[in-house]
């Protein structure tokens, strides 16, 4: 390739040219389906830490005020949240909205029906009991009455890690687990490390974090499949994360930094014997 | 298909499960450090291509080998990232930077400022936010020295024009960096332009000084300390980067321009031929760098690149990085009176986009302030740019031809010849000194007689302890031979040494004086500059120069080697020897020119401190 100058600078004036006609934002560019305003869909509101108030007046939560930052960094002045159930979220119906904030672990299974961001908060499974119960391996873990949310990764994780001695209650909401164990039908749940820090610190009198299982799963938005705003969604959280904006919700609403990986004061469960 | 039948009957026989964990993510990251650049440079496409193919394979997008929420490998790139960054500035050679100053300052101006502008300029039309627009110039205006070695190879290492590139690097990586550094300081950080400038003004500052001042003496006390540990020196170098990037974080500078300061402070204290640059060289060539490209590769993803929106950021960054570095070479060659192929060559070791540019890129990415397209379409931008660099490289070493290899600094590599290691303090510390000056090596070698029944390895291990002390990073040896001198000239001419010091025998007797004076009267053997050295002293006082009687041919020599010692041009000692001889102290170096005819009568028995007597003849040396 000669040193052209001539060519090079015919190359450059053709660029500026071409730029000077615009494109899409360097962080990608978020197209709400609403104008100006954010949709989110969630699966249950209120849910501990993530959400509070109700679906028409939420109030707080880490995952509402993850939506209102991310409504803010697109430049968008409202945030309207819908509830749509679990299941239907991540079979890829939202509900109408522009993307789902609700626990939703990140699963190659589901990618098939949705596009997901990439993580905001690491979920490692983790066995919530009463206050009182021990599990400090996976021996002990299999001896206890499970119940788990059906269609999760938790129901998978409890299976193949775990394998409980007796068949675990298997239920289709969270809510109904946890119901199981406040009434003592069951000695353990298998939960999202964060849910059930949260829990834990809301009613510490009816549950503790007794371990958690050593996992990547992480949590994101899930987004409808072949959204062109992932890229934006994507960007954005990176751009929350760095400048610290998620942490702080996380300290905020969670009061655990798990941002980075499994919390350190929640013991891993041993599960070599 | 045959793997999972295999696995199916193992199953049905054993409890075997699916591969995960660390050693399955380590063996499939390693497999395709192994793989990626064999593959690639079969088809005589550069291996770094072959590492960011190779992460795409792997990763999320390519077989979901590595999934999207592993953070090991990332985490490793993290690290492969500030490394890549240090040994970016540890391997300058700041020499070159000192030598062609000129040259490298006009250039490095003018291939920094074209692509920033052109960059800039692009970003804005695309109508990108500000910190987006000027980060992607900063980006496009660094370069990597990909094609070095190529033109190394040929011969034109010390060709101007390569000199002035080379030297140019530290100019431009330093500038993206600060770039940088203030790209990142005013992200979503809220504050005004006041408030960032000052944070990142004083941040740099603090950094310069920790990095430039208190760096390099904690790591040459470290190494006077631990030096004899070769894992521990390396561990120190680790150490420095990653604190250096840790000071950088702590003003909400990116780490990575701490790695690099970090890097341009150790320079003169991790010589480039010497062996702790080799195993820094080794494991970063190896393992560190390679990860950081694999954990690249894991962001490229196809469906993206294919889309028109990418492949038109691609087009127009390729349009105004290449032009901005073609226009720049062009204009710097008129400018400074290259030739044309000269010219290609400032353009072929200028245009390629790695080291800064991905990191610079992966910051913006980091940050949130560049999305996949941007990011895929850099990695385009590398792709081309490394392959017309290497291309034109290729082509103008060629039309050059097999330049004459340019003249080496006397302290490029120094043999110090030891018979006695009790007595080598003071060599040491002399061949140190000169050899920093130079970016050079020392390698000490401690020479036996040839009818010695044994490997005298407690005096090795001496010696070994003596050049730790001093600092010497070279590689310390054993020859045999008839007299220290003769041992340490042939030690020299085989390492092609530029310069022997000899320690002085304490024996000093008749056949070795007249061996000395025939290596210094023999001006066609081929042998290096040579020098006497007596004293014991560890810590240099005062540089001085004495002029002997008739010394004409060695005074250049002594004169240089002590403008090196004393970082100056030294004191000349003039006058009666009662007028100076009350002022040298035990620690002074005084450098003594000597008539070779009479060379080893000249040792001047009673001068104190280290006396330093030069033996070689004037045209010898640059």
């Amino acid at each position: 390739m000669p040193l052209t100058p001539r060519l090079a600078a015919i190359a450059i004036v053709l660029a500026l040219g071409v730029a000077a006609c615009g494109g899409t934002g360097a962080a990608g560019t978020f197209a709400p389906r609403t104008p100006d305003t954010l949709t989110v869909a969630t699966a249950q509101v209120p849910d501990p830490g993530f959400w509070s108030g109700t679906a028409t007046h939420p109030t707080g939560g880490f995952e509402y005020e993850l939506a209102r930052a991310l409504a803010a960094h697109f430049g968008l002045a409202r945030t309207k949240v819908v509830v749509v159930p679990f299941a239907q979220l991540v079979g890829g119906d939202l509900g109408g909205a522009d993307l789902a904030l609700s626990d939703i672990t990140v699963t190659s299974e589901r990618s098939q029906h949705v596009s997901f961001s990439s993580s905001y908060l690491s979920a490692p499974p983790a066995i919530l009991v009463r206050p009182g119960t021990q599990v400090p391996d996976v021996h002990a873990a299999q001896a206890l009455r499970w119940a788990v949310q059906g269609g999760t990764t938790l129901q998978r994780a409890l299976e193949e890690t775990i394998e409980p001695s007796s068949p675990p209650l298997v239920l289709h909401h969270q809510r109904e687990a946890l119901g199981a164990l406040r009434s003592g039908r069951v000695n353990a749940v298998m939960i999202d490390l964060p849910v059930a820090l949260a829990y834990a610190r809301e009613a510490p009198h009816a549950y503790a974090v007794a371990a958690q299982l050593p996992s990547e799963a992480v949590l994101a938005a899930a987004l409808p499949k072949g959204s062109g705003n992932v890229e934006a969604v994507d960007s954005a959280l990176r751009a929350l994360n760095a400048d610290g904006t998620i942490e702080r919700l996380a300290e905020e609403w969670l009061h655990t930094d798990v941002s980075e990986g499994s919390d350190e004061q929640v013991p891993a469960l041993r599960i070599e014997s | 298909m045959i793997a999972s039948e295999v696995h199916g009957v193992l199953a049905a026989i054993v409890d075997i499960s699916s591969p995960k964990g660390a050693p399955w993510e380590f063996l499939v990251i390693f497999a395709t450090l192994l793989l990626g650049p064999v593959v690639i440079e079969r088809a005589r496409i550069p291996g770094i291509i072959g590492l960011l193919l190779g992460g795409y394979v792997i990763g999320p997008h390519g077989l979901d080998l590595i999934g999207s929420g592993n953070t090991t490998i990332p985490d490793l790139g993290q690290l492969g990232l500030l490394y890549l960054m240090f040994v970016a500035g540890v391997e300058l050679d700041l020499n070159l930077l000192r030598r062609h100053r000129r040259a490298a300052i006009v250039f490095g101006l003018l291939t920094f400022a074209l692509p920033m502008l052109f960059g800039t300029l692009v970003g804005v039309g695309l109508g990108w936010q500000a910190q987006a627009a000027i980060l992607l110039g900063s980006l496009l205006a660094s370069h990597t020295l990909i094609a070095y070695p190529t033109v190394r190879d040929a011969g034109l290492a010390s060709d101007p024009a390569v000199a002035t590139v080379v030297g140019s690097t530290v100019l431009t990586d330093t500038l993206t960096l600060i770039v940088l550094a203030a790209v990142a300081g005013s992200v979503g950080s809220g504050r005004s332009s006041l408030d960032v400038a000052v944070q990142v003004v004083v941040g740099l500052g603090v950094l310069a000084a920790f990095s430039l001042i208190l760096l390099p003496l904690a790591a040459a006390w470290a190494f006077r300390l631990f030096g004899a540990e070769r894992s521990v020196r390396y561990v120190v170098a680790i150490t420095s980067f990653l604190a250096a990037a840790t000071v950088a974080e702590l003003f909400g500078i990116e780490g990575i321009v701490g790695a690099f300061f970090a890097g341009l402070a150790l320079n003169r204290l991790v010589p480039n031929e010497g062996q702790l640059m080799d195993r820094i060289g080794f494991f970063g060539g190896a393992v560190f760098i390679p990860v950081f490209l694999v954990s690249v590769g894991l962001i490229l993803n196809p469906a993206v690149i294919a889309q028109g929106e990418t492949l038109k950021l691609a087009g127009l960054f390729i349009a105004a990085c290449m032009g901005g570095k073609i226009l720049a070479a062009w204009l710097s060659a008129r400018v400074l009176g290259f030739s044309r192929a000269q010219g290609e060559l400032l353009f072929s070791l200028s245009a390629a986009q790695a080291a800064a540019t991905l990191a610079a890129t992966i910051v913006g990415f980091d940050l949130g302030l560049f999305g996949s397209s941007v990011v895929n379409a850099v990695l385009l931008l590398i792709f081309v740019s490394v392959l017309a660099s290497t291309i034109v490289a290729r082509r103008a070493s060629s039309r050059l031809g097999s330049a004459e290899h340019g003249e080496r600094p006397i302290g490029a590599r120094i043999v110090v010849g030891v018979g006695d290691p009790s007595l080598a303090a003071g060599a040491l510390s002399v061949a140190v000194r000169i050899a920093r000056a130079d970016g050079g090596v020392v390698d000490p070698v401690l020479v036996v007689a040839n009818t010695a029944p044994f490997a005298p390895k407690a005096a090795h291990q001496r010696l070994l302890g003596a050049a730790a002390l001093a600092g010497v990073d070279g590689i310390v040896s054993t020859v045999l031979d008839g007299s220290v001198v003769r041992g340490a000239m042939h030690a020299g001419l085989a390492s092609e040494a530029t310069l022997v010091l000899v320690v002085e025998p304490p024996e000093w007797d008749a056949a070795e004086r007249e061996e000395a004076r025939l290596i210094g009267d023999d001006h066609q053997s081929g042998f290096p500059p040579f020098a006497i050295v007596r004293g014991t002293a560890t810590r240099l006082g005062t540089v001085r120069t004495l002029p002997y009687a008739g010394s004409g041919d060695s005074q250049v020599l002594a004169d240089e080697l002590a403008r090196r010692v004393a970082r100056r041009t030294a004191e000349e000692l003039a006058g009666e020897r009662s007028d100076w001889a009350g002022r040298l102290a035990p620690s002074d170096v005084t450098f003594v020119s000597a008539r070779t005819g009479d060379s080893t009568d000249a040792l001047m028995p009673e001068l104190p401190g280290i006396v330093v007597t030069t033996l070689a003849p004037a045209q010898q040396l640059e």
